[in-house]
């Protein structure tokens, strides 16, 4: 045993991989981006990714000024989806407010709104919406028509006592919100944000230390030691990993405490997963490296890289309402597959039986690119 | 103003020299705009569904045909061996809907029949919009075959409108703020290293020495960036017009009038943010950060900025997109006028000369910090 820790010890990979891990430790800058970068965008995309539909303005125009009247307006102001903001005298005047995005929907009464209703008639009212924000207006309408809907079932029960016990259909659809059953949305967009910031920080770091090297001109310097070039782009690409992956702790912790992104899975697996994740980020970064003669024309070319493989992963948005050629995409990014993965892990509690596809098809993406990109690396040392 | 103009003409040629900036500056805006566009939708179509048919009766069968309907869903079976627990988990089916034994016999005798969905709701806003779709199906099932027994006549009803945008198209939410977000990133980005580079090839010292003044120089970079995103905005508004389909909604001024001014608000802050870091790489982090990630996130580009918490949402303010965005959809969808954009051109005016005259403060010494 003591022989074997000598024999490694004495290894010029592992001599080397000792002063790469030494000179990023000192290195503040890197430390500094391995801890803000990732902690701001965790906190700012849970926060800012977020679709509730709630509080939505409402301008209101009572032309029936009626019992009737103000208990739906009430009806709507109790469902916490929509907010009375300001009743206006006409309807030209809520249609100029709603034009000019100063509120989210209208109600109009009509002024024989209540007596329609005295008639025994349904009383009818008009309900606008700004339907600009697509995905909100579906669900505000929604919201809508359920409360009309509540607001007549506790009318008959209250004014003709007609018994209606809960059943008012005979077919009803329960529905069950599995894994989420709040409907947070920051679980989903951090689950998936995870895995961009492991690639993204995986290539830009490892473009970052890669083009070093080449800017400084201490490649020369490493090409004179006796070490082959397997074994310094191995010394530079284990440590980058190392110390890039300790992101995912990051990332766990703020999901956790920010959040309450709940843990369901193993996160042994979940921390392997991670890994591969960065060891496909860093192929992309010492490819990027590769082509470039600066850090910042590293930077830049990422921006070709980067955003697609955070757009087109299914990560932040349901990928499901991507064009069927995007989709398609989906499947040669890693970001879709170790979405997947977190999910997987720690909102559903799956394990490796299950989430193994992914995990192969991410080992695959993870030797393929480094081993490609080091290959092309090492040509450029030669 | 000759030298304003000099400096101008010099900048150009300098970018139009170095190809990764042209293809930046021209290429990329296009390929985010087709990929933004597509991309960032929530009206979900074909979603993988499983159904467990226990009745196995003409009545669910006709359920399920009523389901198989709706552009929402897609019917899968299982592959070999997956239970239902772990299709979801492996999201293989997004749903799994049981409908229960003596679902059709239930039915007849007027019993109540539920119809139990599972829905995967790790993505909280689909989730939501398929429960509304479970809902909306269900129900209309009902209708069509006379389930309602007491045809009750309700009390009241609503007459639903939507305005602006009755299709609920994604185009047209995301379309305007996609030509707002892409243009928010590059202008900036490369007037930022423009300014920059000066500092770190230290070819500013010769700008020092010679006769130009500060804020010549930087009206004279301004300039010409502000030329290069011209050129990207006429680029970027006809393809995602195209693209997306979308139309002036009334008069166009306001929307052009607010995009020069955006425009020069946005190579300003690229100005500023390149005087105050002078090195390349760290140029490119903090515009991208600033640019990219807080357009992106902080303008109402995608949710409404009023679901942010308050302590965040105040950031939003100082982000120029936030109000440009608000300029593009009045101008291709909500067709509001000059009254509904002007206090969107105020701040970003405000915003603008803020940048440039920070910019300025910097450098009017023109004398190198030791």
């Amino acid at each position: 045993m003591k022989n074997l820790i000598h024999k490694i010890r004495g290894l010029r990979v592992f001599v080397l991989f000792l002063k790469e891990m030494r000179q990023s430790r000192r290195d503040r800058k890197f430390i500094a981006a391995l801890i803000l970068p990732p902690t701001v965008q965790l906190i700012l995309f849970g926060f800012a990714l977020n679709p509730n539909v709630t509080d939505l303005r409402l301008g209101v125009v009572d032309d029936s000024r009626s019992v009737l009247s103000r208990e739906l307006i009430a009806a709507f102001e109790a469902s916490g989806s929509f907010r009375v903001k300001t009743y206006f005298a006409s309807p030209t005047v809520l249609g100029q407010e709603l034009s000019a995005g100063k509120l989210d929907a209208g109600i109009i009464f009509p002024p024989d709104f209540a007596r329609q209703r005295e008639r025994g008639e349904t009383a009818k009212v008009q309900f606008v919406l700004d339907a600009v924000n697509s995905n909100t207006a579906g669900i505000a309408s929604g919201y809508a028509q359920r409360i009309i809907n509540s607001f007549n079932q506790q009318f008959f029960k209250s004014e003709a006592g007609v018994k209606l016990d809960g059943a008012t259909t005979p077919l009803s659809a329960r529905v069950a919100l599995l894994y989420n059953p709040g409907l947070r949305n920051s679980w989903f967009i951090l689950t998936g944000v995870l895995g961009i910031l492991l690639i993204l920080n995986g290539t830009l770091v490892a473009a970052g230390a890669m083009v070093k090297e080449k800017e400084v001109g201490t490649v020369e310097q490493l090409l004179m030691t006796p070490a082959a070039a397997w074994e310094i782009i191995t010394a530079k690409i284990v440590p980058l990993c190392l110390l890039l992956s300790l992101d995912i702790w990051l990332a766990l912790g703020v999901g956790w405490l920010v959040f309450d992104v709940p843990l369901h899975g193993s996160l042994l697996l979940l921390y392997c997963a991670g890994v591969l994740c960065v060891l496909a980020g860093v192929g992309l970064g010492t490819f990027l490296a590769t082509f470039s003669r600066s850090l910042q024309q590293a930077q830049l070319l990422s921006f070709f890289v980067n955003p697609p493989l955070a757009m087109i992963s299914g990560a932040t948005t349901p990928i499901e309402a991507m064009p069927m050629w995007m989709q398609a995409f989906t499947w040669i990014n890693p970001v879709r597959h170790f979405s997947t993965v977190a999910r997987g892990i720690l909102l559903k509690g799956a394990g490796i039986e299950i989430l193994f596809p992914n995990l192969l098809v991410l080992m695959v993406f993870a030797f393929i690119l480094v081993f490609f990109s080091a290959r092309q690396f090492r040509k450029q040392l030669g | 103003m000759k030298r304003i103009i000099a400096q101008m003409r010099k900048e150009l040629t300098q970018i139009f020299r170095d190809r990764l900036t042209v293809a930046l500056a021209l290429v990329l805006p296009l390929i985010l705009l087709v990929m933004y566009g597509n991309a960032i939708s929530f009206s979900v179509t074909n979603v993988a569904i499983f159904i467990e048919d226990l009745d196995q009766s003409p009545r669910s069968r006709e359920y399920i045909a009523a389901i198989a309907a709706s552009r929402t869903f897609r019917i899968v079976s299982l592959p070999g061996g997956l239970g239902k627990d772990e299709a979801l988990a492996a999201e293989v089916v997004r749903a799994v809907i049981t409908i229960p034994p003596h679902f059709e016999s239930d039915l007849m005798r007027g019993r109540n029949a539920e119809v139990q969905w599972l829905i995967d709701a790790t993505d909280a806003n689909t989730a939501n919009n398929l429960r509304g779709s479970a809902t909306a199906i269900t129900q209309s099932f009902c209708r069509q075959n006379g389930l309602n027994p007491t045809a009750i006549r309700p009390a009241v009803s609503a007459e639903m409108r939507l305005w602006f945008n009755p299709g609920r198209e994604t185009y047209k939410y995301i379309g305007p703020g996609t030509i707002a977000v892409v243009l928010a990133l590059f202008p900036p980005l490369l007037a930022a290293l423009a300014m920059a580079r000066e500092h770190e090839h230290k070819t500013i010292l010769q700008v020092y020495v010679s006769n130009i003044s500060a804020r010549e120089f930087l009206l004279g970079k301004t300039l010409a960036f502000f030329v290069l995103a011209l050129a990207e905005f006429v680029l970027v508004v006809s393809s995602g017009m195209l693209l997306f389909g979308l139309r002036f909604v009334g008069d166009p001024s306001p929307f052009l009038i607010g995009a020069l001014i955006y425009l020069f608000c946005c190579v300003a802050f690229g100005v500023m943010a390149g005087t105050a870091i002078d090195n390349q790489a760290a140029t490119i982090q903090a515009v991208s950060m600033v640019c990219f990630l807080l357009s992106f996130l902080l303008s109402g580009f995608i949710f409404p900025l009023s679901n942010v918490p308050s302590i965040i949402r105040w950031v939003a303010y100082v982000v120029p997109a936030q109000y440009f965005i608000e300029i593009t959809r009045d101008a291709f969808v909500r067709g509001g006028g000059w009254s509904a954009v002007l206090p969107g051109i105020f701040a970003l005016t405000g915003l603008g000369i803020f940048f440039l005259f920070t910019a300025w403060r910097k450098m009017r010494r023109m004398q190198v910090n030791v």
